[in-house]
């Protein structure tokens, strides 16, 4: 704690440069020795949800809310070469019923992003990257779960454009997650219409693909975005029946991205709907973020 | 250049990382049984208690033919080429099979009643439809295989089993038809052969008798039992364990005795226990006892509580007069300090659940698209005597027990929470972790089904009682961790459930199995 009082007073004297705040899809990088710190908070709400792929509401959930508020380093280790990291702590709720809401820190995620190729406003990425479950939250207890207790790895290829006078950009990128087997704490339950007598749930893999159109200028960034998330596999939300980890949860949201961030001190806010889906609420997601970008060390 | 050499390597170490994971398999490990020879032949089953018949002579199976006679010899002949090579389907349907035929259909009976555990939704109308047994795969499904309904499926199911399989035993004893392998030699059996005669064929008298009980219980089912039933029947033939004569003698007889339990089933007042309108009389007399505030429904819309009328269902091990008998004392008056310290207890315990708590609470719930208590219970005594090597007769005798006194457990449970009709915590805004059933609260239904099953496996398997205790006193205590009991509710389903499991015990004693 001490010394991170320390970094934070030295990195205030220190701090020079370009600010830039960045996500693990996007084609931003720190400069080697920068780090920018993003704090956001996150809500996500749904009234409507696909049991399979019957839309319906739920007089016994009403709204469900789950909120987060997650810290989230990008720092920048070597030219073209960053390290992200987040961490947050998520809560749900609902506006009816009597389901009890669950929180806590949920999981570790680690991305490292490393430029590929750069030649005349044309970018390739690759990044990798893992996630670790930090709380022991219940991961079966959905819709209030705050997480699946999964490890994941993934690997993601980013292609960027921009063009060089105007700022503007277009993004694509692809992504596959490895995910892990969890184990609940019951020792039989029912997937894919039988019953399995163990701990043991296998949740299936996933991918994810998005694309953006957008301008990024000094100090400010706005985007149109689309992303389409999938499992590989896996089975659905019976007839009236809660969710469950081994579900084929798929998504389509679309949304808009705004950052301004004039001098190390910065903003930056979200927004995405789910416009359609299979054993998933029909979500209606808000992020707003503060950015503080600094220096960690001294280019040699 | 460098940087190019530097790029070959993080691509490199990432498409390491993915061919690492994608090499790793996502199967999941469940326990592997296999055959065993039984402990015990228990060749006096066949004059055990049963059920339903009068005697296990009740229902004639005819003389098997000689095994020197013509027909018996080609048979074998036919046995012996059936199982003397085959495909690796074939070899994981013995495998399967082999571990037990009252194992593997107390096993499908619940796994069918954790797929039929889902209360209906509401319609556009804001009703909730009646599952109808006339169109079972309609939107409700038929049945809403709830705790009661599980526990009447797997108690007609296990004594279907029993009573066909001491009939069973008196006819393998009387005839003495040894198993295939024992008059030719020559034949390749997969599976450990004891000395129970083979006529008639015991597995086939559980399939038969099994699909007979389960057919009716998920008429839904029909095709998918077929299957099991055929490929349960051909295994014995490609084990080399049983020639076709055994089979056809075992499935006559199964399905004679599972005909007579479901004429019981039929008339034992299940048909009457939805009766909805009988509630309002209920709630009147609770209220003329002294309740300020009756149960209602905690969900959006109303839903009408589950099976109001299942404690006039028919008891299994005693009788209608030891039913209300067993009910529970008076629950504490709702402004009493008694009730005011059990909220409260579950009001802190909603404030700060810990981790252990929450996992108690998990680990019992059975609830919704789970086998139930009932069927927990069952896999409990399923495996245990899997592992004491039962004789098919003697597991079917546990089960039997076991299976009764649930069943039992579930009216004697079910009459003390209509007659109390009790509200449930959330009456007075406290929340769930487990999700919350349908109906009064007072006394707890897990407390009732799991004291009653420890009472009697402890009968079964006394080395084993403490153990079943704890886990019983554990379950009990989830539904407060879990936050949808009071302490009193479960105590005194504890308290009822022990009593329960007592009249089995004493029928246990009577059977005549020595046991």
């Amino acid at each position: 704690m001490k010394n991170f009082i320390k970094l934070l007073v030295i990195s205030a004297v220190l701090v020079t440069g370009e600010v830039k705040a960045q996500m693990p899809h996007d084609a931003i990088y720190m400069g080697k020795g920068q780090i920018c710190v993003a704090t956001m908070y996150g809500r996500s709400t749904w009234t409507e949800y696909w049991e399979n792929s019957l839309k319906r509401s739920n007089s016994n959930i009403g709204t469900h809310t789950t909120q987060n508020v997650m810290v989230m380093p990008a720092i920048g280790i070597a030219k073209g070469l960053n390290v992200i990291l987040s961490l947050p702590y998520v809560w749900t709720q609902t506006s009816a019923g009597n389901l009890l809401g669950q929180k806590g820190f949920q999981d570790l995620s680690g991305w490292l992003k490393y430029r590929v190729a750069n030649t005349h406003g044309f970018s390739v990425h690759a990044v990798v990257g893992g996630s670790v479950p930090v709380g022991n939250y219940v991961p079966d207890f959905l819709p209030m779960s705050i997480g699946l207790q999964c490890r994941t790895v993934s690997g993601r290829l980013i292609a960027n454009y921009k063009h060089p006078q105007t700022g503007i950009y277009v993004n694509a990128h692809g992504t596959y997650s490895w995910r892990s087997n969890i184990k609940v704490d019951r020792d039989a339950y029912q997937a894919d219409d039988r019953v399995y007598n163990t701990r043991e749930v296998s949740v299936p893999n996933a991918y994810d693909a998005g694309l953006r159109l957008g301008v990024l200028r000094k100090g400010w960034q706005a985007e149109l975005w689309a992303e389409r998330t999938s499992c590989t596999h896996g089975d659905y939300i019976r007839r009236h029946d809660m969710p469950f980890p081994t579900n084929n949860m798929q998504a389509t949201t679309v949304g808009v991205y705004g950052k301004f961030q004039p001098k190390q001190i910065g903003v930056n806010a979200r927004f995405g709907y789910v416009t359609d889906g299979r054993n998933v609420g029909q979500s209606t997601n808000l992020m707003v973020g503060v950015l503080y970008q600094f220096k960690l060390w001294k280019n040699q | 250049m460098k940087k190019y050499i530097l790029s070959g390597k993080v691509v490199g170490i990432a498409l390491g990382l993915m061919t690492v994971l994608a090499s790793c398999d996502k199967t999941i490990d469940e326990p592997q049984r296999s055959a065993y020879a039984p402990a015990s032949v228990d060749e006096k089953a066949g004059t055990w208690k049963t059920y339903i018949l009068t005697s296990s002579s009740e229902i004639a199976v005819a003389d098997p033919k000689a095994v020197s006679s013509p027909e018996y010899i080609a048979e074998l002949a036919s046995l012996k080429q059936k199982s003397a090579s085959l495909t690796k389907e074939q070899q994981e349907a013995v495998a399967y099979w082999g571990s037990g035929a009252v194992y593997r259909w107390n096993e499908i009976a619940r796994e069918l009643s954790a797929r039929y555990n889902i209360p209906p939704a509401y319609n556009a109308e804001g009703k909730y439809p009646v599952p109808d047994a006339a169109n079972p795969l309609a939107d409700p499904k038929f049945p809403f295989a709830n705790p009661p309904y599980a526990s009447r499926a797997l108690a007609y199911l296990s004594v279907a089993q029993y009573d066909a399989l001491v009939a069973a035993w008196n006819y393998k004893y009387k005839f003495n038809r040894a198993a295939p392998s024992k008059t030719d030699a020559t034949i390749t059996v997969s599976l450990p052969v004891s000395t129970i005669p083979t006529y008639p064929s015991e597995d086939a008298v559980v399939a038969a008798a099994s699909v007979t009980i389960l057919k009716a219980m998920f008429p839904g089912e029909v095709p998918f039992l077929e299957a099991k039933m055929k490929e349960h029947r051909e295994s014995r033939l490609w084990a080399g364990m049983n020639v076709e004569s055994d089979l056809v003698a075992g499935v006559d007889l199964g399905n004679a005795v599972a005909a007579k339990v479901m004429s019981r089933a039929k008339t034992d007042g299940m048909a009457a226990a939805n009766n909805q309108a009988l509630t309002a009389g209920m709630i009147e007399g609770a209220k003329a006892r002294g309740l300020r505030e009756a149960w209602v429904s905690q969900e959006t819309p109303l839903r009408p509580p589950m099976l109001p009328n299942y404690g006039a269902v028919l008891t299994w091990n005693f009788d209608k007069a030891t039913v209300v008998a067993l009910r529970a004392v008076p629950p504490p008056a709702l402004d009493s300090p008694d009730f005011k310290k059990d909220l409260e207890e579950l009001q802190n315990i909603q404030k700060n659940q810990t981790r252990e708590q929450a996992r108690i609470a998990n680990y019992w719930s059975d609830g919704a698209g789970s086998y139930t208590p009932p069927g927990h219970w069952h896999r409990t005594a399923a495996n245990v005597s899997y592992e004491a090597k039962h004789s098919e007769v003697r597991m079917a005798r546990t089960l039997a027990l076991l299976g009764t006194a649930e069943m039992d457990a579930a009216i004697v449970c079910w009459d003390t929470k209509f007659y109390y009709y009790y509200p449930r915590p959330q009456q007075f805004k406290v929340k769930t972790s487990v999700g919350l059933p349908n109906f009064p609260s007072y006394t707890s239904g897990h407390s009732t089904f799991s004291a009653a099953a420890a009472t009697v496996l402890g009968y079964i398997f006394p080395d084993q009682a403490e153990t079943f205790n704890k886990q019983a006193q554990e379950a009990s205590t989830s539904r407060i961790y879990g936050l949808i009991h009071y302490r009193f509710d479960c105590t005194e389903g504890l308290k009822a459930g022990t009593e329960v499991g007592k009249y089995a015990i004493a029928r246990g004693k009577a059977d005549g199995s020595g046991l």
